[in-house]
C-alpha cells in the first residue's frame, strides 16, 4: 500500500519534469494589438507548425510608456523567464546600450535586413549590430473630412498655416459648435513628442544636436513651430480638451464627425472608414502632414519590433519564434486584417494587400522618408525633459516660450553630457 | 530578564520580516542615493558621489516644483479628509433605522482599487462625455471644461478623486474613536442643559481628537506617498502641474533609469515622511497623557 501511494506520488510528480522534457516554452512579453484574433492565429499556426514549442503570452499594457517599465523591469532583474519581447522604435539604442537585448546579427544577416523598409532597420540598428526585427511600421500622418473639404472648395492644405486657415475659415461657415478644427496627440506623454516633432522639424529645426550633443529648442525655428502649435492649432482651430488626448480620443472626435483635421497613425484609416465605428467612413481624406513655408513635411516614424533578451536560456528558439512572427506570410496577414502597415518592402507590391488597402500605396512614401526619432541610449530621460518643456508651452496661453525653451535646452545638455568622453563598448 | 530571552523566538519571525522587507530596501536606497548609476549607460559604473544627488535635488526646479505640487495635494486633502470624515463619522455614530448597511456603503469607495477609482474619475472629467460636465453645464457643451487638460484645473480634479475616495477611511477610524465616549457624558451634559452645539464643543470634539489626529496622520502620510492616481489620471501633466514627488521618483529610477538620483528622491520623501509622523506622534503622545492624567 505504501509502496503504491509512493510510486503514484513520484508518478504525479514527475509528470510536470517529463512534459517540459518534451515542449520548450518561449514566453512572450506583448500588448494585445486589435484585432487579437490575428495574432492568437498566428501564435497557434506557429505552434503547430513546431511541435515541441509553445508561446505563452504575457499582456502588458497598451500604453508604449507602461509597457516600457514592464519590460525593463524584467530586464532590469535579468529575468530568464522572458524570452521574446515587442518593442517601441525608440527602444532598441536603449537596450542595446544597457546590454539587455540580444545582438540578433547571426540569425538577422544584412542580407535579409534588406528585404525591409530601411527607417525601423535603422531604429533597430545600434553601433552597427541590429536588435529587433520590424514587425509594422507608423508613420504621421494627416487626414482630413473629404466632404467638409469639398464643400467649401479646398484642396487638402500643405502648410501648417494653410490648414488653420482653412480649419478656420469652414469652422465660421458651419457654425456647428460641436465641430473642432484639428485633433492630436498633445497629452504630456510620448505621443506629445512625435507630435511636436513634426512641427518642428517641417521648421527646418531639430529636438537636438545628434553630434555636438547639444539641445536645439532654444534655436529661433523650434521655438517658432512651438508657438505656433500654442497660438494657432491649441489656442484657434483646435480646444483645451486635446492637451489631454492620446491617440484613441483624439481619433473618436475625428471618428465622431466633430473634428475637420486629424494627425494620427495609419492604423486610423481603417478605423475611420468602418462604417460600425465612424460616422464619417467614406468622408475621408488622408495625405502627408503639412510643413511650414520653407519646410519639408516631416513624418515621425513609429512602429514595433520583436527583440530576443540578452538573459533568454533558449535564444535559438526564441529566434524560431521572431523569424515565424516576421515572416512574409504573417505581415501579410497582419496587414490584410489589421490595417497595420507591413515592415517588409515587398508586401507593399502584393495586389491581395493593395486591393483591400490601396492607402499603403500612398502611404509608402511616408514611411520611406519617416524620420526616426534620434537613437541614444539616454531617449528616456530626453524625452521626459522635452514632454514637460512642449506640455507647459502649449497648454498656458501665456507660456513663457523663451524661458522654458531655454531651461529645457539646458536640461537636455546635461543629460547629452553623460554621453561625452569614454565611447561606449 | 528571563521571561525578555524567551520572548526573542516567538519575535524573530516578525523581526526577520521587517528587517528583510522594510530596513533592508530604505538602507539599500539610502546607500543608492550616494551613487551615480545609470542603467542604459553601463560604462559608466557605479560610482560614489557623496551628496551630489542630493545637491541636484536642491536646485532641481522640477524636484522644487514637485514638492510644492506634493504639498498642496497633502495639505488640501488631509484636511478635507479628516472634516468629512468627522462628519460622516458623526452621521454613522447616531442609531437610526438602516444605519449598518449606510455603514457598509460608506465604505464602498474606499475598497475599490485605487486603479480602477482613478479610470473611472478619468471618464467623469472626460471633456466631452464626462458626468463632471453634464452636471455643471448640462447640454451647453460649448462651455465644456476639460479639467484634466487644464493646468489650473488638473491637481484639483486628482484631488478631489483622492477625497472622494479615502474620506471614508478617514471616517472609520474617527467614528472608532466617537465610540469609545461614554454616554454619560452626553446625559450629564443634557441635564446641565447644555445645546447640541455646546455638547459637541466640549464632549465630542475634546475627546474625540486623538483620533482626528490619528485619522490626520494616516492621511498625511499616505498622501504624500501619492501615485496610482497620477500613475492613471495624467501621467504628471498638463504642463507638469500634477507631477508629484513620488511619481517622478518613479520616473526616474524606473522609467529613465537613474536609479542614484531616484533614490534620492525617494529618501527625501522617507524623510518627509518621517518628519511629519514624528511631530504627529508627538502630538498624538500629549493628547493621550492628558487624558490620563485628567482621568
Amino acid at each position: 500500500m505504501k509502496a503504491a501511494i509512493i510510486i503514484t506520488g513520484i508518478f504525479f510528480l514527475s509528470l510536470p519534469i517529463a512534459s517540459l522534457g518534451q515542449q520548450t516554452q518561449i514566453r512572450f512579453v506583448t500588448w494585445r494589438p486589435d484585432p487579437a484574433w490575428v495574432w492568437d492565429q498566428a501564435i497557434a499556426d506557429f505552434e503547430a507548425r513546431n511541435p515541441g514549442l509553445k508561446v505563452v503570452r504575457e499582456v502588458g499594457p497598451h500604453s508604449s510608456t507602461e509597457f516600457h517599465d514592464l519590460v525593463t523591469q524584467k530586464l532590469r532583474n535579468r529575468d530568464p523567464e522572458m524570452d521574446v519581447f515587442f518593442a517601441d522604435v525608440i527602444w532598441p539604442a536603449e537596450f542595446a546600450a544597457a546590454g539587455w537585448a540580444l545582438p540578433l546579427d547571426r540569425f538577422f544577416p544584412a542580407g535579409e535586413q534588406e528585404e525591409f523598409l530601411k527607417a525601423p532597420i535603422l531604429a533597430d540598428t545600434y553601433q552597427g549590430r541590429i536588435y529587433g526585427v520590424p514587425v509594422f511600421v507608423d508613420a504621421g500622418l494627416l487626414y482630413y473630412r473629404k466632404d467638409l473639404l469639398e464643400k467649401h472648395g479646398f484642396s487638402p492644405p500643405r502648410t501648417w498655416p494653410g490648414l488653420v486657415r482653412q480649419a478656420k475659415t469652414i469652422l465660421a461657415r458651419e457654425r456647428d459648435p460641436q465641430l473642432i478644427g484639428f485633433s492630436g496627440q498633445f497629452k504630456q506623454y510620448e505621443g506629445l513628442i512625435c507630435n511636436m516633432m513634426e512641427y518642428i522639424l517641417s521648421n527646418g529645426s531639430s529636438l537636438w544636436n545628434e553630434k555636438d550633443l547639444k539641445g536645439t529648442l532654444h534655436l529661433a525655428k523650434a521655438k517658432e513651430a512651438v508657438r505656433f502649435v500654442r497660438d494657432h492649432i491649441i489656442g484657434e482651430v483646435s480646444h483645451r480638451g486635446v492637451l489631454a488626448y492620446q491617440e484613441p480620443e483624439s481619433l473618436a472626435l475625428f471618428t465622431q464627425g466633430k473634428a475637420i483635421f486629424h494627425r494620427n497613425w495609419p492604423y486610423a484609416w481603417e478605423t475611420a472608414n468602418d462604417a460600425r465605428r465612424s460616422k464619417v467612413a467614406g468622408k475621408v481624406g488622408m495625405v502627408s502632414l503639412p510643413a511650414f513655408p520653407g519646410g519639408k513635411s516631416v513624418a515621425t516614424l513609429g512602429g514595433w519590433q520583436l527583440g530576443i533578451s540578452r538573459f533568454s536560456r533558449k535564444p535559438e528558439q526564441a529566434w524560431q519564434f521572431v523569424r515565424f512572427m516576421t515572416s512574409e506570410e504573417i505581415q501579410k496577414r497582419i496587414a490584410l486584417f489589421t490595417g497595420r502597415a507591413p515592415a517588409r518592402k515587398k508586401l507593399y507590391r502584393d495586389s491581395e494587400i493593395l486591393k483591400k488597402h490601396p492607402q499603403f500605396q500612398t502611404q509608402l512614401e511616408t514611411f520611406v522618408q519617416a524620420v526616426p526619432r534620434p537613437r541614444t541610449p539616454v531617449y528616456v530621460p530626453l524625452s521626459n525633459i522635452m514632454q514637460r518643456y512642449f506640455s507647459s508651452a502649449i497648454a498656458v496661453a501665456d507660456s513663457d516660450i523663451d524661458q522654458l525653451a531655454r531651461l529645457a535646452s539646458r536640461d537636455m545638455d546635461r543629460v547629452l553630457d553623460l554621453l561625452r568622453g569614454r565611447t561606449p563598448p | 530578564m528571563k521571561g525578555h530571552r524567551s520572548a526573542f523566538p516567538f519575535l524573530f519571525p516578525s523581526l526577520l520580516f521587517v528587517l528583510v522587507f522594510s530596513l533592508y530596501p530604505i538602507f539599500e536606497s539610502f546607500r543608492l542615493s550616494f551613487y551615480r548609476l545609470i542603467l542604459t549607460l553601463p560604462w559608466l559604473g557605479q560610482k560614489f558621489v557623496g551628496l551630489e544627488n542630493y545637491g541636484d535635488l536642491l536646485t532641481d526646479p522640477v524636484a522644487l516644483n514637485s514638492l510644492m505640487t506634493t504639498m498642496i495635494f497633502v495639505a488640501v486633502t488631509a484636511v478635507s479628509e479628516v472634516m468629512l470624515g468627522l462628519g460622516m463619522a458623526l452621521i454613522l455614530n447616531e442609531s437610526f433605522r438602516g444605519r449598518g448597511l449606510l455603514r457598509a456603503i460608506v465604505l464602498i469607495p474606499w475598497a475599490i482599487p485605487t486603479v480602477v477609482s482613478s479610470q473611472m474619475w478619468r471618464f467623469i472629467f472626460n471633456d466631452r462625455y464626462g458626468l463632471f460636465n453634464f452636471l455643471l453645464f448640462g447640454e451647453k457643451t460649448s462651455l465644456y471644461l476639460a479639467p484634466l487638460a487644464d493646468p489650473q484645473l488638473a491637481l484639483m480634479a486628482i484631488m478631489t478623486a483622492d477625497i472622494w475616495k479615502t474620506s471614508s477611511f478617514a471616517a472609520l477610524i474617527i467614528l472608532a474613536g466617537l465610540q469609545i465616549i461614554p454616554d454619560e457624558l452626553y446625559e450629564a451634559a443634557s441635564i446641565d442643559g447644555a445645546t447640541a452645539w455646546q455638547k459637541f464643543r466640549h464632549i465630542t470634539l475634546p475627546l474625540v481628537k486623538p483620533a482626528l489626529l490619528l485619522a490626520l496622520l494616516f492621511r498625511t502620510i499616505d498622501a504624500f506617498r501619492v501615485f496610482d492616481l497620477v500613475f492613471v489620471m495624467t501621467q504628471g501633466g498638463p504642463a507638469d502641474t500634477t507631477n508629484v514627488l513620488q511619481f517622478y521618483g518613479y520616473k526616474k529610477s524606473f522609467a529613465e533609469g537613474m536609479i542614484g538620483y531616484g533614490s534620492a528622491i525617494s529618501v527625501g520623501v522617507f524623510l518627509f515622511s518621517l518628519m511629519l509622523s514624528l511631530v504627529y506622534i508627538r502630538l498624538i503622545g500629549a493628547r493621550i497623557l492628558e487624558r490620563r492624567e485628567t482621568a
